[in-house]
Formats: structure tokens, C-alpha cells, sequence
């Protein structure tokens, strides 16, 4: 009981700045500087409306769902090609892999713009994307993760008919599926907070993510000196609802172990 | 037409020692071979050439008259069974039968039929919609068994696929493999350490010690007739005693291998050759008993049956007929008579 309720302390603690920026999203501007009460939901009407947070929600969707899913695909592949073939420079890849996690993501930053600048790819969505799809890390944890499952699965796939890539998605990959949920939750967030890559990559507004929409709504408020929190919160609000309705979505799934009852 | 020939079969792995070293075997169709040594005498690594799960080898090998050797598993139409049974976890008893079919397009009702019939002959049906989580160590064999089966092929692999169960189901799954040889007629190459399971199933066995093949033959003639004191000592249990052949009035060149169940057990010195014992041990093992007794030949094993005992005094006289022996070169370990 004691437990519990340090637990439930705890908890508010965390999450007390949460529902603080929650509560304030709902007052109006005024209520909120005169320290009064007065509930409204103007500051989201304005945030979607008037400072374009639609626009930027759906950038955002699109930009972190789309690295999330390819950035799997690409970790995933080139996790059960490190973890279950052997071919010349096999391990040598794989340090240069592991050794991009060693390379601080600011350093690349130059490199990735004139890149995409060559290519003229700045200011479009694939020039928000494709620097972010190929994760070191997550081909990294992925290989590790396959490693553990045992290679006797393969191979009776491969003896019931199957082909490497039919090996992959019908055994490899539904039996690592808490390992990639939590690593598809891990990119989607990362990318979802990314705020320097979106913010130098495109100066388009109709490309903007929520982050940077977020820091614009600092520039232009109204008013010398004069800080709109109420509608920063509303706008905060809409960044973090998403991101939390996808982890309560993917938690369930990834606490269940499923390699039980595989071997003896 | 030979089910599968294997000529000259030698295998190493980089930088590793040689596991095989030149292994001919011509198996026929629908025969049951078992393929027995002891650990780390390359009987897995031989089957895994045979299914194709490892392709790096010297030597030829032939399913139905065709070299597989470049060949992937699934162009080889061959089933296997694992030792670690090697259910898919994710999917059900069902699903698991029936991947290998739909791997080959089957049309989904024809597998879930199939996979039903395959589940009948194997008393699995009330298990059907459950995950191999949720059953016990002998149902998930049948699973992995039901998994080979319903490929509707003519040869199938088993890599030691009872040495994980208890020794009541080890025996009742025998029977059932046994029995579904017979109703299959298919082509089965069986692995395992256990010589019991050897000389129970097989057709002809092949034993091995360090990748090398020492006798291909039926179960009795490995039994009375062993290539060398190898086969004949890793086959049969107790073990067969060996003893010099001077003992027995014999070239000091040769040894004698005496199987247990040759000798006799006397209260009293009997006519004809013997040697005095004394006992070490004693296991019943049901209607037999096997004693161990320490006589001037050495340490000797005798079994013999329970009623048929001597009453129970500090020594025994062991008698044996030399003409009853095996008898092998001391040097070369091969036999050369009896």
C-alpha cells in the first residue's frame, strides 16, 4: 500500500508538468495572466487554424511515419543479414555500422545538407526523410536481438520451403516483433522531437514539422514582451498527443515474449 | 533406384578440423537407416549435408539419382525433424503443419485438410488451434513429426529427435516412428547416440567415429559380426568384454570380445573354460540382471537371468566357450574371426 502510493507520487511528479501545460492549453490568455479560471478551447482553434498546426501535425506524421517504417525495413534486413550470414567483409561492415553510432548526429549535419543540396532535395519531404532511414543503432539492437532466436527456426523454414527473405518476414520477423515494435517506437519518437535536422533542411513552411512550428510560435506572438502560453501549450499539446496515443498503442505489445515453447 | 548416395564425402570447416573424411553410403528407397556414433563423430554434420543446411562439402551427394550438392533445402523435397523440435513459436500447432505447404501454394482449404488428416494420424486434434508454448515436450515432437509429414515426401531427416523426452515417451515415440516407416514407406535417415534406438529401428546402420565410416550393416549383422572392437563395443548394452587372447589359449595378437549375455554365471567351477569371480556390482533390470565382476581377465560384465541366479555367495565361477568369442586384431582392432 505504501508502495503504492509513493508510486502514485511519483508518477504526479513526472507527469505534473504534463498536466500543468495540459490544463494552462485550456485557459484563455487573459484568465491565465490575471491568474483567474476561464476554460475555452480557442487556443486549439488557433494553433490549427490561424498558426497552421494541421499543416505541421501532418508533416510531422508523414515525415516520422515514414522513417519509422523504412527505417525498419532497413534495419531489420540488415540486421539478419549481420546475424545469420557470414560473407566476405561481413564484420567490417558491421564495425563501420556500429561505429556510426560513435559519430555525434551534428557532425553530419553539413555533410547531409550539401549532399541533399546536390541532389535538390532540400525543401521536399524526401529530404526530410532519407538522411534519418538508414539507423545504426537499430540495425545494431536488431542483430543482437536475432541472434537469440534460435538458428533451428531457420533452418526448418528453410527445409518446410522457404526462401532467406520468406525466412525473414514469416519466422524471423513475427517472432522479433516486441524488439521492432519498441524499436519503431524509439525512431518515431526520435524523429517526431527531431527539431535541427527539419529546421535546416527546409525553410518551405508548408513542410514544416510541429517542432519548428512549435519554436515559431515564439517569434510571433503578439505583443512586445508578451509571451501567448495558453496557445504554446495548445500547440504542445497537439506534438505530444500523437506520441502518446502511439506508445499506449505499441506498450501492450511490448512487454509479451513470444520465443516460449520454440526449443526445449 | 537409390534414395540417396553420398561418394567420398569429406567436410571441414575454416581453420577447423576435418569432420569428415570421405564417407560412402548408398541408401535405397523406403529403407530406415540410422546413422549412430559418439558425439562429435560427425553423424549431424553428415545429415545436414544431406538436407542441405550446410552445402560446403567434397564428394558427390545424390537424392533419387540426382546431385542436390548446390542445391538449397527446399529444392532437395526433403523433410526434417530436429532435436530441438523447432516449432515456430508465433504460429499454431495448425499453422505450424501446414507452413511447409503453403510455402508451395497449396490452396488454403487443401492445407487446412491436410494438415487435419496429418493431426488425426498423430493425435493431435484437440491441439490443433494451440502455440507450441502451450504443450508438453512429447506433443511438440508429434507437432514437429506432423510438420515433415505433411510434406507428402519420400525422404525424411531426424536429427536425434527423441533425445529430449523422458525415456517412457522416448520409447512409445519409437514405436510410433517405427510404425509410421511402415505405413509411409518413405526413405528415413535417423541420428542419434543412443544404440538402442539403433539397433530397434533400423534397416542398416551406419556407424561413425571420427568422420569415419566403420560399418554400414543390418542390426544383427553389426551385432554378431562388428567390423572392429569399436561397433562392437559402442554397440550393445552392457558393453562386450574384451580379454586377452592368451586368456583363451589364443595368439597374444588377438582379443577376444565376449557379449555378457555369452557368458554363465556357476556357484562351483564348471567343466569347460572359466575363470573365478568376484562381484562388484550388481543392477536389476527387471527379468535380467547384470553383474559386474572383477576376475584375473579383468573387469567383466555377465548378464543373467534374474531366476537363474546362483545363490548368493562371496564368488562366482564365470564360465565361456572361446568358439562363442569375437576375435580382433589387438593392433588393428579389426575382427578377424568368430
Amino acid at each position: 500500500m505504501r508502495r503504492d502510493a509513493l508510486a502514485l507520487i511519483a508518477g504526479l511528479i513526472f507527469l505534473s508538468p504534463v498536466l500543468y501545460s495540459i490544463w494552462m492549453s485550456f485557459q484563455t490568455s487573459d484568465a491565465y495572466y490575471t491568474g483567474g479560471m476561464e476554460f475555452t478551447i480557442d487556443n486549439y482553434v488557433r494553433a490549427i487554424g490561424q498558426f497552421g498546426f494541421a499543416r505541421y501535425l501532418l508533416n510531422s506524421v508523414i515525415v516520422s511515419g515514414v522513417v519509422t517504417l523504412a527505417g525498419l525495413m532497413v534495419a531489420v534486413m540488415a540486421a539478419f543479414a549481420f546475424a545469420r550470414f557470414s560473407f566476405r567483409g561481413g564484420n567490417l561492415l558491421f564495425g563501420a555500422v556500429v561505429a556510426t553510432l560513435m559519430i555525434p548526429s551534428h557532425i553530419s549535419l553539413i555533410p547531409n545538407y550539401l549532399t541533399l543540396a546536390k541532389a535538390g532535395l532540400l525543401d521536399s519531404y524526401a529530404g526530410l526523410i532519407l538522411p534519418a532511414v538508414a539507423n545504426g543503432f537499430a540495425a545494431f539492437f536488431l542483430r543482437q536481438y536475432i541472434r537469440g532466436i534460435p538458428v533451428a527456426l531457420d533452418e526448418a523454414a528453410y527445409m518446410d520451403g522457404a526462401t532467406p527473405l520468406q525466412v525473414l518476414w514469416r519466422v524471423i520477423v513475427p517472432i522479433a516483433r516486441p524488439a521492432i515494435l519498441s524499436m519503431g517506437l524509439f525512431i518515431f519518437i526520435g524523429e517526431w522531437n527531431n527539431y535541427i535536422w527539419p529546421l535546416i533542411a527546409t525553410g518551405d513552411k508548408d513542410l514544416y514539422t510541429l517542432q519548428v512550428g512549435l519554436a515559431r510560435l515564439y517569434r510571433i506572438n503578439p505583443g512586445e514582451g508578451f509571451l501567448d502560453w495558453p496557445l504554446i501549450m495548445a500547440a504542445s499539446t497537439i506534438t505530444l498527443l500523437p506520441v502518446l496515443a502511439g506508445f499506449l498503442l505499441v506498450e501492450r505489445h511490448l512487454v509479451r515474449g513470444i520465443t516460449m515453447g520454440a526449443v526445449k | 533406384m537409390s534414395a540417396i548416395t553420398l561418394r567420398g564425402i569429406r567436410k571441414s570447416y575454416p581453420n577447423g578440423p576435418q569432420i569428415l573424411h570421405g564417407i560412402d553410403l548408398d541408401i535405397r528407397e523406403g529403407e530406415f537407416i540410422v546413422i549412430v556414433g559418439p558425439s562429435g563423430c560427425g553423424k549431424s554434420t553428415l545429415l545436414r549435408l544431406i538436407a542441405g543446411l550446410d552445402r560446403e562439402a567434397e564428394g558427390d551427394i545424390l537424392i533419387s539419382d540426382r546431385r542436390v550438392n548446390a542445391l538449397p533445402p527446399r529444392d532437395r523435397d526433403i523433410a526434417m525433424i530436429f532435436q530441438n523440435y523447432a516449432l515456430y513459436p508465433h504460429m499454431t500447432v495448425r499453422d505450424n503443419i501446414a507452413f511447409g505447404l503453403e510455402l508451395r501454394r497449396m490452396p488454403k482449404a487443401q492445407r487446412r485438410a491436410k494438415a487435419e488428416a496429418v493431426a488425426e494420424v498423430l493425435q493431435l486434434t484437440p491441439f490443433l488451434d494451440r502455440k507450441p508454448g502451450a504443450l508438453s515436450g512429447g506433443q511438440r515432437q508429434r507437432v514437429a513429426m506432423g510438420r515433415a509429414m505433411a510434406r507428402d515426401t519420400s525422404i525424411f531427416l531426424m536429427d536425434e529427435p527423441l533425445s529430449n523426452l523422458d525415456n517412457a515417451l522416448r520409447v512409445a515415440l519409437r514405436t510410433e516412428i517405427k510404425d509410421l516407416h511402415r505405413q509411409l514407406g518413405a526413405t528415413i535417415v535417423y541420428v542419434t547416440h543412443d544404440q538402442t534406438e539403433a539397433l530397434s529401428l533400423a534397416d542398416r546402420i551406419a556407424v561413425l567415429k571420427g568422420g569415419h565410416l566403420q560399418q554400414f550393416d543390418t542390426p544383427d549383422a553389426i551385432y554378431d559380426r562388428p567390423a572392429n572392437m569399436f561397433v562392437a563395443g559402442f554397440l550393445g548394452q552392457p558393453a562386450i568384454n574384451f580379454v586377452p587372447g592368451e586368456a583363451l589359449g589364443r595368439s597374444p595378437h588377438l582379443t577376444a570380445g565376449l557379449r555378457p549375455e555369452m557368458l554363465r554365471l556357476h556357484a562351483s567351477q564348471p567343466d569347460g573354460t572359466s575363470v573365478q569371480g568376484r562381484i562388484l556390482m550388481s543392477e536389476m533390470s527387471g527379468a535380467e540382471v547384470l553383474i559386474r565382476c572383477e576376475t584375473t581377465l579383468g573387469t567383466m560384465s555377465v548378464t543373467c537371468p534374474r531366476k537363474a541366479l546362483p545363490p548368493h555367495t562371496a564368488s562366482f565361477w564365470i564360465g565361456y566357450d572361446a568358439n562363442d568369442a569375437l576375435w580382433f586384431d589387438t593392433a588393428t582392432g579389426t575382427r578377424v574371426a568368430g
